[in-house]
């Protein structure tokens, strides 16, 4: 049976996937687990998920955030504001144009 | 690990807590009673903001607002699974207390909206507001909390980029427009001034959630900074700042000293209890509509049990 792993460096922090593990039961997928992910990494805590239980939606399958023009819901269509003013709306506003470049770039890669 | 109060208050600090610690009682109590607090906010911010998608004077206004109110309802799913990972209440029954009335929420929303230019109240300042208050709460202790967190303020930044947006255009409008905004501004800005709380030592449950590190700021500090930002605002379009209450800047502290006793706080511990006509009006409204659609919850359980052949009566709301 395989086990997908995802491992949390510090107390807080998202459990990232890191990859799997071939395990009989979920105790031993635990401790491979730690043998595999958690032996150099800085781990607080492991999570192991039978593979069977994900449930996976991916580009084929879906035009992730549609495929009309749906700039409205984004902070950098409103360019005749300044969002400098308030840290959290600038951080905001930065944060959404990395995700923004990244799709596009995603889309671009994807025409070639 | 199992941890007591005092551990807590030692241990305090940004994202320290999760489900996989044993937290006490009081712990759990106050986290889940300022998280569905804020759960509940989102729901009724979501019902109070959508009025203006049918207000909303262009197409464009009209697609961000529902995208605006779609996110917001967005995040109340995100805060009450972030609430009951605390193990005091389930989702369902959250949805009941603000259903019956005894779920509280926050005081801008307990006054129904009737005009677009209400549209920036809400939407700038009430929002911007807000949108301070989350920030330092992407440092509180409850790490499922501060996840939800991360999500939201990554997507407030266009709900307050889209109010300014609209403030700046209803300023920019004819002279009557820009009188009604006035108006209206007048009528709202008590109300957002009080959206901080009392001054803090009126404030019932300041202590305890800041010596936990549920909170990181307190009320006063949130609301000098959003005052040093978004005073400067209103003016830049044009709005005036009444009269009442009295503010004064005082050069020496930096800080704007406020005539508390100028605003209605009958009227603030009214709603507090939920006993405005407005309150009433506002949960009546939404409880309608959440029994309008029971058959959808209905239809998504009976699905959901006969897959698993267990009824959780979980399904999404």
């Amino acid at each position: 049976m395989i086990w997908e792993v995802f491992r949390q460096e510090e107390p807080g922090d998202y459990h990232r996937h890191v990859g799997n593990v071939h395990a009989p039961d979920r105790e031993m997928a635990k401790q491979f687990a730690q043998i595999q992910h958690a032996r150099r990494m800085q781990t607080n805590s492991l999570w192991v998920v039978p593979q069977s239980e994900i449930g996976e939606v991916d580009a084929e399958d879906a035009a992730f955030g549609g495929t009309t023009d749906k700039s409205y819901r984004w902070a950098m269509t409103y360019n005749d504001i300044d969002a400098s003013f308030a840290e959290e709306v600038a951080d905001s506003e930065a944060e959404q144009r990395e995700a923004a470049r990244k799709r596009r770039e995603a889309m671009e890669e994807a025409d070639d | 690990m199992i941890m007591d109060l005092e551990t807590v208050k030692d241990r305090a600090g940004p994202r320290q807590f999760g489900p996989g610690d044993d937290m006490p009682e009081e712990y759990r109590k106050a986290a889940t009673r300022m998280i569905q607090f804020h759960a509940n906010s989102e729901v009724m911010g979501g019902y109070l903001d959508k009025e203006f998608t049918r207000k909303a004077p262009s197409l464009d206004r009209k697609l961000a607002n529902t995208a605006k109110v779609q996110d917001e309802i967005g995040h109340a799913q995100l805060l009450y699974r972030a609430a009951e990972t605390l193990g005091v209440k389930t989702r369902d029954e959250m949805l009941d207390e603000l259903a019956n009335g005894e779920g509280k929420f926050l005081n801008c929303f307990h006054y129904p909206v009737d005009t677009w230019y209400e549209a920036p109240m809400i939407d700038f300042f009430v929002d911007g507001g807000a949108m301070r208050r989350q920030a330092t709460l992407k440092s509180t202790s409850w790490t499922p909390y501060a996840h939800a967190m991360d999500k939201v303020c990554f997507e407030e930044g266009f709900h307050v980029k889209h109010g300014e947006s609209i403030l700046r255009e209803l300023m920019q409008g004819s002279k009557a427009t820009q009188e009604r905004t006035q108006e209206t501004f007048e009528v709202w800005w008590p109300r957002i001034i009080q959206f901080f709380g009392p001054p803090n030592d009126e404030s019932h449950h300041n202590d305890f959630a800041q010596d936990v590190g549920l909170k990181t700021a307190t009320n006063d500090e949130l609301r000098q900074s959003f005052l040093n930002m978004y005073i400067p605002k209103a003016e830049k379009y044009g709005l005036e700042i009444p009269d009442t209450p009295r503010i004064e800047y005082d050069e020496e502290s930096g800080r704007y000293e406020l005539a508390y006793d100028e605003l209605d706080w009958d009227e603030f511990w009214t709603i507090s209890k939920n006993e405005y006509p407005g309150s009433k009006e506002q949960i009546g409204s939404r409880r309608r509509r959440q029994e309008a659609v029971e058959w959808v919850r209905d239809a998504l359980d009976s699905w959901e049990s006969e897959a698993t052949g267990v009824a959780t009566g979980e399904a999404a709301d």
